[in-house]
């Protein structure tokens, strides 16, 4: 008797529950306009270029980002996300919405990125993500704006006393799975016939863990990880670590979108671009909504003579993103040298003083 | 006069020592290197526990852990299924409790009814978590958005409150059991929001009462009472239904849910629905229908083939493209999905176990009784073959509830997950990494060992009044 109970009890909480899941997809189909705009702009998109006004209606970015990258993406004990690629999801939604606080994000693994953008999850890729020409091409995406130049390089404990790549013969070499840094590594390795092994983990909550406990002897990833690593672990009083000179790839780090959209591209990218451009005219998130001089370009840019070149974005777009987030000299900041690295003699630098920041006129 | 039995010889400490500890050389000898070493290794945990550990990572992250990303202004939804899930939990505890009683009146049996109290002191591991996380959040300072004191406080007020439930007199039992599932589907729906599609659970939940209860005896024509009981129905959805519409207010949809909530939301669902789904497996793989045998079979046999992690990457890659075009599954959806499919062939397998263990005279027996096969299944085969595979079930459970750990692979911020991110964060890069994998690891055990301990008390249950 009582297991019929037990049955009877279990049928009717699985038919509630059942009637609970169709209830939730029932909700994402007929909630407000948000959800079903989306729904409709992905098949648009597969027509012919309709995400701008699909996230201009929704109201919202849906931004995919990493959720566990030091100075990169980071979610607070409060639940809120933060860091220099998550400033520029908050640059794409101030330059499209007019309000940086309009995104919504979507953690990704590296696995799962590109999956996301192909499927319409997400509007814009924003995860630490390396141009490369078989993504470009095999993915379905569209690489934009390149906001952070990184390359690979190599950490050991300053102990071992290694400083070049051919010390490493025969050591074990810690990295993360499903990156460009795991192809690089085999690759130039191979190249210069260095035996190593390979020990892939899955993020780097594992695999600090295991570098300190001696698993590996280096740790291969982008410089700018290295370096936030570096310093935390000595910070944490741990051994002292050495990042060797040798950098052995190109790292192109930038947004990426769907292929197919032009439009919606292009707002991206002007967007992202605008806070290299404000900083080239020295205008930052103090001083843009004050500007009285009369540069044409700067009227331009501003959008106070109404300027309007045609990308679907409002014309204060510009003067939304640097005072709401704040041009990229400012967004670097706020991110970049706590993880210990300096934009001064970066790549990462404007191009007047020496680096590759250098972006179209707006005009 | 009476004689008292004459005391046992008292039994020194010497005695006991000697009898269990060093009854022989070599027990001596593994007494003489264990116990220190276990001495040693309490030490080291106590050390770890109270002087070397950093909490500070899961102090200053314990919301983060219970509720990941999900918005902190809402936090008021995530309170309110609490206290709505206790009281669901009270009333099913006294409407269950009391239907026992009343059996074990009927049997003329004595029967000790179960109490809140109780059913905690059985839950003692689930006792032993929130505890920790009352200790850690009351070294924190307690300007949340609510104290959590309070939040435990009120849990038990509900519990307490809906367990008077057993006062309801027999013949309304059933109302105890519908109010305990009307509660479920609110306090998901607390959270889920109660937009105009959340009728159905609620209308399916009255429909099926109201199918019972709707007074049609007295007509003969089973037509007729069939209809009358249809037109009840439609009466009850369309008054749910027209509610539902009223009210109309968006919640979180669970693709926003995350950390502990969610790894128990999802455990729950998938165990809930992958149930009755391999038990209906398990009769097809046995029918005499062999082409229900065969696709029944071939799923299971591929299911189980196929590590659940491949099965996970299949649900995000290749699902989202099978779909018509339009169709917008959540990844939480699409992971819940392949986790119940996943289960349901497990626990298909472990019925069949239970059915192929019965003994065939039971299914005669039942024949030779006249009875149809549907109430022979129901009330002689089912009823034995479960409860003979209670353990291996439960255990399914819980290997459910820990692969939901997996989903932090596919990009959704579960229970373990929240780790990966706690570590990333400025202050915690380097530091604590033991520390919070130890907290989650008594998470996930008090929840695990919960369900154990409540397996061996249903097992133990069972077996007395069979």
């Amino acid at each position: 008797m009582k297991i019929i109970k037990l049955l009877a009890a279990m049928t009717a909480l699985m038919l509630i529950l059942a009637a609970c899941t169709s209830d939730d997809d029932g909700a994402t189909a007929t909630d407000d306009d948000g959800a079903a705009d989306t729904t409709e702009a992905v098949d648009l998109v597969q027509g012919g270029g309709e995400r701008l006004a699909a996230v201009i209606a929704a109201d919202v970015v849906v931004c995919g980002v990493n959720d566990g990258l030091p100075g990169f993406g980071v979610v607070g004990a409060d639940g809120t996300y933060s860091g220099f690629d998550v400033d520029f999801c908050r640059v794409v939604a101030a330059g499209v919405l007019g309000d940086a606080d309009k995104v919504e994000y979507k953690p990704l693994t590296a696995d799962v990125r590109f999956t996301a953008l192909q499927s319409g999850d997400i509007d814009v890729l924003i995860r630490n993500t390396t141009w490369t020409a078989t993504r470009d091409g095999q993915e379905g995406a569209t690489f934009l704006f390149t906001v952070f130049y990184d390359g690979q390089g190599m950490m050991v404990p300053a102990s071992t006393g290694f400083t070049t790549l051919e010390d490493l013969a025969d050591a074990n070499i810690c990295v993360l799975s499903g990156t460009t840094t795991e192809l690089n590594l085999t690759a130039v390795f191979g190249a210069r016939g260095i035996p190593f092994t390979g020990v892939v983990f899955e993020d780097n909550s594992l695999l600090q863990p295991a570098y300190e406990a001696g698993q590996c002897e280096a740790w291969t990833s982008d410089a700018s990880q290295l370096a936030a690593f570096k310093s935390s672990i000595e910070g944490a009083g741990g051994e002292d670590q050495f990042i060797m000179a040798e950098i052995i790839s190109k790292e192109p780090l930038g947004p990426v979108v769907s292929d197919g959209d032009t439009e919606w591209a292009q707002a991206v990218e002007w967007s992202v671009m605008a806070t290299v451009q404000a900083w080239e005219f020295g205008l930052d998130s103090g001083n843009i909504g004050s500007y009285s001089g009369d540069n044409p370009n700067i009227l331009n840019f501003i959008g106070t003579d109404n300027f309007d070149p045609g990308l679907g974005l409002p014309s204060d777009f510009a003067v939304q993103i640097v005072t709401q987030v704040g041009n990229y000299k400012e967004i670097f900041d706020a991110h970049i040298p706590a993880i210990g690295l300096s934009l001064e003699g970066s790549p990462n630098n404007i191009w007047t003083d020496g680096g590759l920041m250098y972006v179209p006129p707006y005009r | 006069m009476t004689t008292t039995a004459p005391a046992p010889p008292r039994q020194t400490r010497m005695d006991w020592a000697r009898k269990n500890l060093f009854r022989s050389w070599w027990s001596g000898l593994i007494t003489v290197i264990l116990v220190p070493l276990i001495v040693y290794l309490a030490y080291l945990s106590l050390r770890f526990f109270f002087v070397t550990g950093q909490w500070d990572a899961v102090r200053v992250n314990l919301t983060l852990f219970m509720q990941g990303t999900f918005p902190r202004d809402e936090q008021w939804r995530l309170i309110s299924q609490i206290m709505i899930f206790a009281l669901a939990f009270g009333i099913g505890l006294g409407t269950n409790s009391a239907a026992s009683q009343d059996r074990a009146e009927d049997a003329g049996l004595d029967y000790e009814r179960g109490s809140i109290a109780g059913t905690l002191a059985r839950m003692w591991s689930l006792v032993a978590f929130i505890s920790l996380l009352l200790f850690f959040a009351s070294t924190d300072d307690l300007g949340n958005f609510i104290n959590p004191f309070l939040v435990v406080g009120g849990g038990l007020v509900m519990a307490a409150i809906g367990y008077q439930a057993h006062r309801f007199p027999r013949r309304i039992r059933r109302v105890g059991w519908l109010l305990t599932a009307t509660f479920l589907v609110l306090g998901f729906q607390v959270v889920s929001g109660f937009d105009a599609g959340g009728w159905l659970p609620l209308s399916i939940i009255f429909g099926g009462a109201v199918y019972g209860a709707v007074p049609v005896d007295r007509f003969d024509s089973a037509w007729l009472r069939f209809a009358l009981r249809l037109v009840a129905i439609a009466v009850v959805v369309l008054i749910v239904q027209a509610v539902y519409r009223a009210v109309d207010s968006p919640g979180i949809g669970w693709d926003k849910w995350s950390g502990l909530h969610l790894t128990l939301m999802v455990s729950a669902i998938a165990i809930v629905l992958a149930f009755p789904l391999g038990l209906l497996l398990a009769l097809a793989r046995r029918s005499t229908l062999p082409a229900l045998r065969m696709m029944a079979t071939v799923y299971i046999e591929v299911i189980r083939g196929v590590p659940l992690i491949t099965l996970l990457f299949m649900g995000q890659f290749i699902l989202g493209f099978l779909l018509p075009q339009g169709t917008v599954l959540s990844a939480i959806t699409r992971a819940i999905a392949v986790m119940t499919l996943f289960s349901a062939a497990y626990i298909a397998e472990i019925v069949r176990g239970g059915l192929q263990a019965l003994d065939k005279g039971q299914n005669e027996a039942g024949q030779a009784l006249g009875m149809a096969p549907p109430p022979i299944m129901r009330r002689i085969i089912l009823p034995q073959a479960l409860t003979a595979v209670i353990p291996a079930m439960v255990g399914q459970f819980i290997s459910l509830f820990k692969d939901s750990s997996l989903l932090s692979i596919i990009a959704i911020l579960e229970f373990l997950g929240v780790r990966k991110i706690i570590h990333a964060q400025p202050d915690f890069r380097s530091v604590a990494f033991a520390e919070t994998l130890v907290f989650v690891a008594i998470g996930y055990w008090a929840f695990a060992f919960a369900m154990s301990r409540e397996s061996q008390r249903l097992e133990r249950r069972l077996r007395v009044t069979r």
